[in-house]
Parts: C-alpha cells; sequence; structure tokens
C-alpha cells in the first residue's frame, strides 16, 4: 500500500527539513519552498494533506487556501495551516482543518497529521 | 301786655336780626367746626336782644317786668355759650364735656331760679321801677348782692374766653388774624358797653348792652364774609396743613416764620412745644450754617439736603417759591420739605450694586463687551483691552468685525445675522481674534441679544480667552495622533518581532524534538540532557513570546474576541487535560468540577477562556508546594457564570493583591527558578476578563491558599453591568 501523499508548502528550509523529516514515516512527501512553486504542483497531484505556510513569497498560503477550498478535486484533501502570526491564524480556523502557530512541535504534528491519515 | 315801638328801637332790630340770622346761616352749616357753638351763641344773643327790644317797647310795667326776666335767659346764657365758642374755635374741643357744661351751667340756673323767685326775697334786684329817658321808658333797677355774684361769673366767662382767643391769635398764622379781630371787636363791645351800663360809667339809663349787639352782630357777619370765618376755621387748618407727611413753612417777606405744620417742625428738630411763628428763619435754624449760607438770597430752589449724620441721615426734597403781590414784589415765600430718605436709600443701593456688578465686569478675566445695532462696539471691559492690546479709544465706536481675523469675519458676521433674525438667546462660537500685535488670539464667546422691552438694541459678548486651550486642544490631538501611532507601531513592532522569534524557534525546537525522537540516531545521556533543555528553553521562549504579543495587543487595544457557542463541558476537558499532568508532576492533587446548573452551551472567545483557565491554573501548580489545586465551573447567578480557581499555596500578601494583576508584577519571595515568568499572565487575564464584561476577584490568605474567581456574563447582550 503506497503512503499517503503530504504536500508541504513552507518558505524556511529549515522548518520545511522537520516537518518533511516528521512526517516522511508516514507520508509520501512532495515538499516546495515557494507558493507558486506549491500550487503548481498541487495541479498536478491531489494530496491528502497539505502542510501550508501562511506567509509564503509567490502566491501567499492565503490564495493557496482559498483555491484548494475552491476546486471540488480537493474535496476530500485535509489542510495543516501553520503561521506565526496569531490574529491571523484565528482568522483562518473555520477554513483550514487545523491551524498550528509557530514554533510547530514535530511530536504535535505528527500526531495531527496521523489523525487525518485515512484509515 | 302793651306795646309801643319807636324808630329809636331800629338798631335794636336789626342787631336781633343780624343775630339771628347769623344764628340760622351757621346752624345750616354746623357741621364746620365750632359752627355749634357759635350758632347757639348767635341764637342766645337773638333772644337777648329780641326780648329786649320787647322790654323796651313795653308801655307799662308789669310788661316790662316780664320780659325783663326771658331777657335774663339770654344774659345769663350769653358767657357760658361764649367760653364753649372760644374753646371750640381755638382747638379745645376735647376740654368740653357734659360734666364740665353742668358744672358752668349751675350758676346760671341758680340766677335764673333767684331772678324768677325775686319777689320774695330781692336778692338779685332790691328795687325795679319805671323812669324815662333817651327817648324810652325805662325799667330801672337796683342791683341785689346776687346780681354781683352773676355779674363776676359772667365776666370771669367772658375774660376767659377772650384769653383763649387773643392767645390764639398771637399764636395763629396771619391769615386767621383778619377774622379774629373782627370776633374781638365783636365779643368786646358789647362787654365795655355792658360794663358801661353796669357800673354807671356814663351818665345814661338806657343798656348799651343790646345796642352793641349791633356792633357784635356786623362784626361777625363780616368775620364769616369776609374772612369766611367758618368755611376754614383754624381747626381745619390744623387738619389739613398739619396732617401733611411734606413740611411746610411759611415765610413773611422778612423772612420770619408765618406758618409751619408739625412735619416742618419735625423736621427741622423742633418739638411741638417750640413756638418758631414768628421767629426768623435763620434763627430756627442756626444749627444748620450751611442752610443760612446756601438760602439767604435764593428765590426759587430745589434741592435735595440732608439732615442728620449716620445711620439717621435722611434725604429731603426742599422746594422754595416765592409768593408775590401784583406787582411782582416779594411777599413771602413758601418751603416744602419732602421727606425722600426711602427713594435716596433705594437709589444708592441700586447706585451700589451697579458699582458691584460694574467692578465684577471690569475686574474679570473673562472679555465682556457690548455691541450696538450697527455693530460698533458700545462698552469693552479692561479684559478686552489687555487681551488684544488696545487702547479703550481705539475699540469704542469700532467695528466687532475688525477685531476678528480677516478670513472669518464673513462666517462670524453670518452666525450673529442668523441670531438676530432667529431670535436665539444666546449663540457660542470660537473664532481667533488679532491682537494688536498680530498674534492670534481665540475667542470662546457667548453673546446675548440685549433687549428693550421686546426691541432687540445689541448685542451683548462674554468671551473667553481659549488659545491657550486651543493649543493645548492641537498638542494634544497632536500627542494622541503620536501615541495612536507609537501605539500602532509598538504593536506592529510586537507582532514583527513575535513573527520573526516564532519562525526560528520553530527550527530549534523542530530540530530539538527530532533529535530528542531519535530520528538522527541515538543520544548519549550528555547529548540527551542537552537536546530537553535546549526543548525547555525553546517552550519558555515561546510562552514568552505568546504573553508578550497577547500584552501588547490588549494593552493598544487591537486585541478582539471571536466569540461563538461552546460547551463549558468540553471547554473545561482541553484546558486541564494538560494541567492534570503538570500537577503530577509535583504531587498536586488536581480537581475539576462543573454545575450542573451550568447551561450545556455558552457564548464566549473559547481560545481565550481556555488561556484564561490554563493561565490561573498554571499559576496555581506554578505556586504551590503541596496539597491540591482545583478548577470549577458554576453558574453564579443568573446574569453570571464562574469559573474559580483554587490552591492551597503560600497565598498572596495582601499588599500584593493590589498590583498582582498589573503587567510584569509579580510577588517576588515567591519566585523560584522553577515557576520564573515575565509576569504578564495575570495582566493579561485580568484585561482578558475585562473585554468579556467580567470581573476577577482575588481571596488569599497566607500559607492557606488562594481562590481567583471570574465571574462572565451568560448573555454577553448584558455584560458591562458589573
Amino acid at each position: 500500500m503506497t503512503r499517503p501523499l503530504a504536500i508541504i508548502i513552507e518558505d524556511d528550509p529549515h522548518l520545511n527539513e522537520i516537518m518533511t523529516l516528521t512526517l516522511e514515516a508516514d507520508f509520501e512527501i512532495n515538499s516546495c519552498a515557494d507558493g507558486t512553486s506549491g500550487w503548481h504542483r498541487l495541479s498536478e497531484v491531489t494530496p491528502h494533506i497539505i502542510v501550508l505556510d501562511l506567509n509564503l513569497p509567490g502566491m501567499p498560503g492565503r490564495e493557496i487556501l482559498k483555491k484548494v477550498r475552491g476546486d471540488e478535486r480537493f474535496q476530500t484533501t485535509k489542510v495543516i495551516l501553520t503561521t506565526a502570526d496569531e490574529r491571523q491564524a484565528e482568522t483562518l480556523t473555520d477554513v483550514a482543518d487545523i491551524v498550528l502557530l509557530k514554533p510547530v512541535s514535530p511530536t504535535q504534528l505528527r500526531e495531527l497529521a496521523l489523525r487525518l491519515k485515512p484509515i | 301786655m302793651a306795646y309801643h315801638f319807636t324808630p329809636n328801637l331800629l338798631p335794636l332790630f336789626v342787631a336781633a336780626a343780624l343775630a339771628g340770622m347769623l344764628a340760622l346761616y351757621t346752624w345750616r352749616n354746623r357741621k364746620t367746626v365750632g359752627a355749634t357753638a357759635f350758632s347757639i351763641m348767635m341764637f342766645i344773643l337773638f333772644e337777648w336782644g329780641l326780648s329786649y327790644i320787647l322790654e323796651l317797647a313795653g308801655t307799662n310795667f308789669e310788661t316790662k317786668l316780664f320780659w325783663n326776666i326771658v331777657k335774663f335767659i339770654g344774659v345769663v346764657a350769653t358767657p357760658v355759650a361764649w367760653l364753649i365758642f372760644a374753646l371750640e374755635y381755638t382747638g379745645r374741643r376735647a376740654w368740653i364735656n357734659t360734666q364740665r357744661l353742668i358744672l358752668l351751667s349751675i350758676l346760671p340756673l341758680i340766677t335764673i331760679g333767684i331772678i324768677l323767685t325775686n319777689d320774695l326775697h330781692s336778692l338779685f334786684w332790691s328795687s325795679q321801677r319805671l323812669a324815662a329817658g333817651g327817648g324810652f321808658l325805662l325799667l330801672q333797677t337796683e342791683n341785689g348782692p346776687w346780681f354781683w355774684v352773676h355779674a363776676g361769673y359772667t365776666y370771669i366767662l367772658i375774660m376767659t374766653g377772650l384769653v383763649l382767643i387773643v392767645w390764639a391769635l398771637l399764636h395763629w398764622p396771619a391769615q386767621y388774624r383778619g377774622q379774629m379781630i373782627w370776633i374781638l371787636l365783636a365779643t368786646l363791645t358789647p362787654l365795655i358797653a355792658n360794663a358801661i351800663t353796669i357800673f354807671r360809667l356814663l351818665p345814661i339809663l338806657i343798656d348799651l348792652t343790646p345796642y352793641a349787639f349791633t356792633v357784635t352782630g356786623v362784626g361777625m357777619a363780616f368775620a364769616l364774609f369776609r374772612h369766611r370765618l367758618l368755611d376754614i376755621a383754624p381747626l381745619a387748618r390744623d387738619i389739613v396743613i398739619d396732617g401733611m407727611k411734606d413740611g411746610m413753612i411759611v415765610l413773611n417777606a422778612n423772612r420770619r416764620i408765618v406758618d409751619i405744620n408739625l412735619a416742618a417742625q419735625t423736621i427741622l428738630g423742633l418739638s411741638k412745644e417750640d413756638q418758631p411763628i414768628g421767629k426768623s428763619m435763620a434763627e430756627v435754624i442756626r444749627t444748620q450754617p450751611k442752610f443760612i449760607a446756601r438760602y439767604r438770597n435764593v428765590e426759587e430752589a430745589n434741592d435735595e439736603i440732608t439732615l442728620g449724620e449716620g445711620e439717621a441721615q435722611r434725604w429731603y426734597e426742599l422746594n422754595l417759591t416765592s409768593l408775590r403781590d401784583e406787582h411782582k414784589l416779594i411777599i413771602g415765600q413758601v418751603v416744602t420739605i419732602r421727606d425722600i430718605t426711602q427713594r435716596k436709600r433705594a437709589e444708592i443701593l441700586l447706585q451700589e450694586n451697579e458699582a458691584r456688578f460694574r467692578q465684577i465686569v471690569e475686574n474679570a478675566n473673562d472679555l465682556i463687551y457690548r455691541v450696538d445695532m450697527e455693530g460698533k462696539i458700545s462698552y469693552a471691559n479692561p479684559s478686552v483691552l489687555r487681551v488684544l492690546g488696545y487702547e479703550e479709544k481705539d475699540v469704542l465706536g469700532r467695528h466687532y468685525l475688525a477685531l476678528a481675523a480677516p478670513e472669518l469675519r464673513h462666517k462670524i458676521k453670518r452666525t450673529y445675522e442668523h441670531q438676530l433674525v432667529s431670535k436665539t438667546p444666546t449663540t457660542y462660537q470660537e473664532f481667533p481674534a488679532i491682537a494688536t500685535d498680530g498674534r492670534e488670539i481665540w475667542f470662546g464667546q457667548n453673546v446675548q441679544l440685549i433687549y428693550e422691552g421686546d426691541q432687540v438694541v445689541g448685542f451683548q459678548a462674554l468671551a473667553r480667552d481659549i488659545t491657550a486651550i486651543k493649543q493645548a486642544q492641537d498638542s494634544l490631538r497632536l500627542a494622541r495622533d503620536q501615541a495612536l501611532e507609537a501605539s500602532r507601531t509598538k504593536s506592529q513592532l510586537i507582532s514583527k518581532v513575535s513573527h520573526e522569534l516564532r519562525t526560528p524557534l520553530g527550527g530549534i525546537l523542530g530540530f530539538a524534538e527530532l533529535l530528542r525522537d531519535h530520528t538522527f540516531g541515538e543520544l548519549n545521556a550528555g547529548q540527551r540532557k542537552a537536546t530537553l533543555s535546549v526543548i525547555e528553553s525553546a517552550n519558555y521562549l515561546t510562552n514568552m513570546v505568546n504573553e508578550l504579543l497577547d500584552e501588547a495587543q490588549l494593552s493598544a487595544n487591537t486585541a478582539t474576541l471571536q466569540e461563538g457557542p461552546f460547551s463549558p463541558t468540553i471547554l473545561l476537558q482541553q484546558a486541564s487535560s494538560g494541567m492534570e499532568v503538570l500537577a503530577g508532576k509535583k504531587g498536586l492533587k488536581f480537581t475539576t468540577g462543573i454545575d450542573e446548573n451550568l447551561p450545556q452551551e455558552l457564548i464566549g472567545d473559547e481560545r481565550r477562556l481556555r488561556q484564561i483557565m490554563i493561565n490561573l491554573v498554571g499559576n496555581a501548580i506554578k505556586f504551590t508546594q503541596e496539597g491540591s489545586v482545583s478548577i470549577r465551573l458554576s453558574h453564579a447567578t443568573n446574569e453570571y457564570w464562574s469559573i474559580q480557581v483554587t490552591d492551597t499555596g503560600a497565598g498572596i500578601p495582601r499588599e500584593a493583591q493590589e498590583y498582582i494583576f498589573e503587567p510584569f508584577r509579580q510577588v517576588n519571595s515567591a519566585i523560584t527558578r522553577d515557576n520564573r515568568g515575565i509576569g504578564l499572565g495575570l495582566s493579561i487575564t485580568k484585561q482578558l476578563v475585562d473585554l468579556m464584561g467580567g470581573k476577577i476577584n482575588l481571596e488569599s490568605k497566607p500559607n492557606k491558599g488562594s481562590t481567583f474567581t471570574i465571574l462572565l456574563p451568560i448573555n454577553r447582550d448584558a455584560g458591562g453591568k458589573l
């Protein structure tokens, strides 16, 4: 059985690496370093989980979230939103499945991702 | 009885007729003072005269004897009537009463009795016989002893009356002298005639007395018609003139007092007993030399004078008018003195009030000025001049708009034109006036319309120099803008800083956790300890960043609540799950409780409520060494639900309870390495509770523990009532 696909869109290379390391045991990982390439990748595949940073170069995270939510193809796709901005986080709790305020604990991220992983 | 009337009786007829007519005339006018007595006296004289005529005209002895007796009724009654008249005429009416009248009448009545019984004792007449003389057949009588008693009594009464009238003559004003001289003449003549007859002073047999009555009648008639004897009797004059409130003095050409009324005497400080009539005016007012000098050669005057000093000082209006004869020569002067003290005092009071208000206006720091209907300044108080640097002459008569900043004149003018048209009682306007040195002086100006009757006659302005306030407002506005800007900047800065801190913190925490979880291989004991320390520090730092951000948002009033329905049961579970572990680590008992009556669903910011609970419970655990920590949600009142966190820790000292909710404040003695923090937790909690419309309350006893109770409105709309 192939592992479910998780796309990580995070511009900070350290955080991107941490998330990849955290989730690669349970997910097939595609990681992107900016919004534009992230969205490009999303046009090609339909992941099970998207770990999306809000503050991104290129296409902003908020826009990607909006597009994902407006696209039937991503009907079952879960979005874990990460942000360093508390107030932004508050406004998006309804749109994203999970909103995590940075710093994100790898332990917590893995737990949550596993919870969203299809059985 | 037989009579023979001869022409030589004519004078007696005339005299009797005159007496009779006067009696009748005065009787009709008896309401006039003194008229009744006069009328009675005249009637008695009439009776005397008539019976004497009949006595003389009688042709036999018996007739003459009869009329002689009848005549004597008049003879004995006359002096009594005379005295009564004299008393009434000289204002002594009060002296006359029934008792005295009876006393006066005793002797005359006895005399009548003796006359009627003279035949038995001859006490009055020792002999009576007929004799011829002067063309008459006369009754010749020799007087007995009682006659002389009667005569003496008669003379006493007549003399008393005379003295009274002469006395009055000397003291009454000159205008009554004429009539009194006539009265005296009329009275004295029969008296003299009577004396001549009784004492046989002339060698004639006829009784002259009744003839003298002719003179009496004429004299009285003359007094009556010429001098209007009974029209204005002296007593009436007393009532009218002395009754006047105003003082009145009549002076003759030599400035001697001819008449003065009671009021004038009182004003001049003379007692009732003083008799200033006849004295010179200068003598009477010798204590007031200034008036002597003032009125020495004055013919007309209308002055206000004062008499007395201090409290007793009174004001009078003195009017002096000269009386002139047909040749325009001064024959006297009339002085009236009216007491105007009351009016004067009112005037003085008014002046004092006016002065007082003037002083207030003149000394007011406020700017007060008046403008007439042409817009010209008619009054400006010293403050106006001081503030704008003008001289009074520069301002009076000048158009008020000339003082205002040119660019605003049009607007200012419109305001007051509108006020005038709409009759708005008061307007307020702020505008800059221009001082002489060119400075802008801000006026905060109230303007009222001035009315005379229902006619607007001008404007009254009360302005205040609000330049300083204006400047303060400007700088305040600037300061507020700057503060707002600074606050925004601070908020942005903190937001930015925390954002920038969170990302590397994510790196630290992330890699440390991956290390701990052996993602990069097994760790030795030292490496593991170091990794855990990194994680602990990173968590502490994360917490600090969170708190700083909260505090920054709350103090900049940029924090908002995300309110929605939530389940208090779930909230309590979420908040306490991690806490249970923490408490367990310290060996503390941790309990949660929820009130059955608490609604299943409440409205609120779930995340913030959780933050509050974690904060309070976290604190309780941090500062409690042994015992227990509990949290309970209750339905406190109809309007509030509560979060109550209780511990068995060291308690918070009373003085610390005052500041424990302020940011960065902690109870220093309670801080250890393990429970350190930056002291924002309770401050944030308090601010969040305030934001939610709730109230936080602390009860704490040293070494017993503390209880924090938070009351929050069940219905958010009812919030803020606390």
